[in-house]
């Protein structure tokens, strides 16, 4: 019953005025970015970390913020792909699957209205399940030593590269240029510096909002210019009836219910997030009603069943993303790890300890993310239309806008030049390994965990006096160590595995 | 199949830099068994060895990956670097409405659309942030005037 005690004090938390005005600002400027073609959640986030701290928001606050922001765009970014065949990400692929057919038939009305409701229900789901399961996995993961945050850590790069991809060695690659970036500064423990080859700017390391910006903004530009032939002449479809009826409700809801828990249980995972998630819900539900249906599927020609399973275990994702984030200190994609990394901005340590020591952020976070839900209904179906309108906005005036936030951004922290041209620098480099096919996200992943995970290696081996035996010494990291083996192994060793990936996940940040 | 071998051999390189640059790293006074120069080390390893598989076993080359606008390409990321450099000699005002008009006109704006979203972009933001959210943007020039 404790948990309903913290859970009501959350909601005292997140209906504060500021907070629940936060809530509803971040889901309609989440709803207004995920709507625009190829900026997704983590574009968005990423852009505000240094608008957070301009705004001198206390920690909860942004958090809040950056929550509303992030399953705010999840639901825009079906807007696009179901008006007009164009993802914003690469967890909408599979909503435009049914979702654009259906707009071809007229029903975009019924698509976007059912597709939000769907959404609402897997969040909703979601939700409930980081009530039900976070605080016992955070007393549990109490009991974690240093030893066993490598082996969780490794385990989570296992995942990352094991499912997240097609092509581990790539992922790897990102996660490990990320700690090569998180090692460049002043050693803490020994007070040597690292990498900053006689800059006073790097000595306390790159700014994390420089990176984040540099790799996700400015390298999305980049990418913009490449396809901007792509999306130049726009014919928003007719939205039709704009409410779905209770027959249609009805039809679909075994699909929603099953897309919400398979998102649930892929959102936690280290590494797999929405792209995963719709994918699987996507063939699970097919393969249902191939088997139940007597009338057969009309899949690829505009089901709703596979609209609404998609939509559901994508958002349902995106909320248990913040159950390992929260309890264990490890993001699970990049717009988490973004997150993440903006908590230990303001000294806050992610782990299990905070359940005990910053209730007022965890708890008033959760109930945010029921609250901002909820607003998200509520001028999802609504408003559409004034949505929609916002796939013809030029690039010509979103191009500039994006360099100028990001450069106040960028500029704001330590007011140098050093970090503006960094940012381009980065930004540049970034789009060439975008065009390699190396995900961004892990890179973030890897920036993030990887200060941790070099203290938690280096205060290990001080335990044992330098002995590597200890990292596999206890039993819940020698449970790790073989899951992380099991992660990486199991695609090698099942053809079919691997067949099924390549056809789902062609695009993997 | 190219793309692979390039970022194999620019793997390669960046791991050099780590190991020329890190292998000298020592603490004066060793207070734990492992030192500074053990974690960059271990990634410039796992980054080179990385570099070596992408160059022995490139994968086949992604038929979805469009061709580069170079000359489209170059010209941004110029124009961004310069923006980037004279942000603070210029001033937040000048360098954005002069580095926005032709960052536009790459996204197909007419000369008077860019004038246009160079100059209402540069002031509005700048009273924005700098007048409102307090933060100080580079003046530049015009310091004594605005």
């Amino acid at each position: 019953m404790d948990t309903l005690s913290y859970l009501i004090h959350g909601f005292g938390i997140a209906l504060a005025p500021t907070n629940l005005f936060l809530a509803t600002i971040g889901a309609v400027v989440g709803t207004m970015v995920g709507v625009l073609p190829g900026l997704g959640p983590i574009n968005a986030v990423a852009m505000l970390v240094p608008v957070v701290f301009a705004l001198g928001l206390p920690p909860e606050g942004s958090l809040i913020l950056m929550a509303a922001i992030y399953i705010g765009s999840e639901y825009g970014g079906r807007i696009s792909a179901i008006l007009l065949n164009v993802p914003g990400e690469a967890s909408a692929v599979m909503t435009a699957l049914e979702g654009y057919p259906l707009a071809r038939q007229g029903k975009a009305g019924i698509a976007l209205s059912l597709s939000a409701w769907t959404s609402f229900v897997g969040s909703a789901i979601a939700t409930t399940g980081i009530v039900l399961a976070a605080p016992v996995l955070a007393s549990w993961a109490l009991a974690f030593g240093p030893v066993e945050y490598v082996a969780l850590m490794v385990f989570a790069f296992a995942c990352l590269t094991g499912l997240l991809t097609d092509q581990p060695v790539k992922a790897l690659l990102a996660i490990m240029l990320g700690l090569g970036i998180s090692t460049i500064g002043i050693d803490a423990n020994s007070g040597v510096y690292r990498y900053t080859f006689g800059s006073p700017n790097l000595v306390d390391g790159v700014q994390f909002a420089t990176v984040v910006i540099g790799l996700f903004a400015i390298s999305e530009l980049l990418i913009m210019l490449e396809t901007m032939h792509a999306g130049a002449s726009v014919r928003i479809q007719q939205l039709g009836r704009s409410l779905f009826n209770l027959s249609e409700m009805r039809f679909t809801n075994a699909a929603t219910l099953r897309g919400s828990l398979i998102g649930f249980f892929v959102g936690i995972l280290p590494g797999a997030g929405g792209t995963v998630a719709s994918a699987l819900a996507y063939t699970t539900e097919k393969r249902v009603v191939d088997k139940t249906d007597p009338e057969g599927s009309r899949f690829g020609k505009g089901d709703m069943r596979g609209l609404a399973s998609v939509e559901a275990a994508n958002n349902s994702a995106s909320n248990s993303n913040f159950i390992p984030m929260l309890t264990l200190g490890i993001p699970s994609s990049g717009t988490t790890a973004i997150m993440l990394g903006v908590l230990t901005l303001y000294n806050l340590t992610p782990g299990p300890a905070l359940f005990r020591s910053q209730p007022d952020l965890v708890w008033g976070l959760i109930a945010s993310l029921f609250i901002g839900n909820f607003i998200l209904l509520a001028i999802n179906i609504p408003l559409v239309g004034v949505f929609a309108r916002m796939l013809s906005v030029p690039a010509w005036v979103l191009v500039p806008f994006i360099v100028v936030v990001s450069a106040i951004g960028v500029y704001s922290g330590k007011s140098t030049t050093f970090d503006l041209v960094l940012m381009v620098g980065l930004g540049i480099g970034a789009y060439f390994l975008r065009r390699a096919n190396v995900p961004m996200a892990p890179l973030i992943l890897g920036l993030v965990l990887g200060k941790i995970l070099e203290q938690s290696l280096r205060r290990a081996l001080s335990l044992s006096a330098g002995d590597v035996a200890i990292l596999w010494s206890s039993p819940i990291s020698i449970t790790l160590w073989a899951m992380a083996s099991a992660v990486l192994l199991i695609p090698l060793l099942m053809p079919r595995f691997r067949r099924w990936r390549e056809e789902t996940m062609t695009e993997t940040d | 199949m190219h793309t692979d071998r390039i970022l194999g051999v620019a793997a390669i390189a960046v791991a050099a830099i780590m190991l020329a640059f890190g292998y000298g790293l020592e603490a004066p006074f060793a207070y734990e068994p492992t030192g500074p120069r053990a974690f960059p080390l271990i990634a410039a390893g796992m980054i080179a060895l990385c570099g070596v598989i992408l160059v022995w076993k490139p994968g086949e080359a992604d038929p979805s990956v469009p061709p580069m606008p170079g000359r489209a390409i170059v010209a941004l990321s110029g124009l961004l670097l310069a923006y980037a450099l004279l942000f603070q000699p210029l001033g937040f005002v000048i360098a954005t409405t002069v580095f926005m008009i032709p960052i536009a006109m790459i996204f197909g704006a007419k000369w008077w659309q860019g004038v246009l979203v160079g100059a209402v972009l540069s002031v509005s933001s700048f009273l924005l942030f700098d007048r409102v959210l307090d933060v100080v943007l580079p003046t530049g020039p015009l310091g004594g005037i605005i």
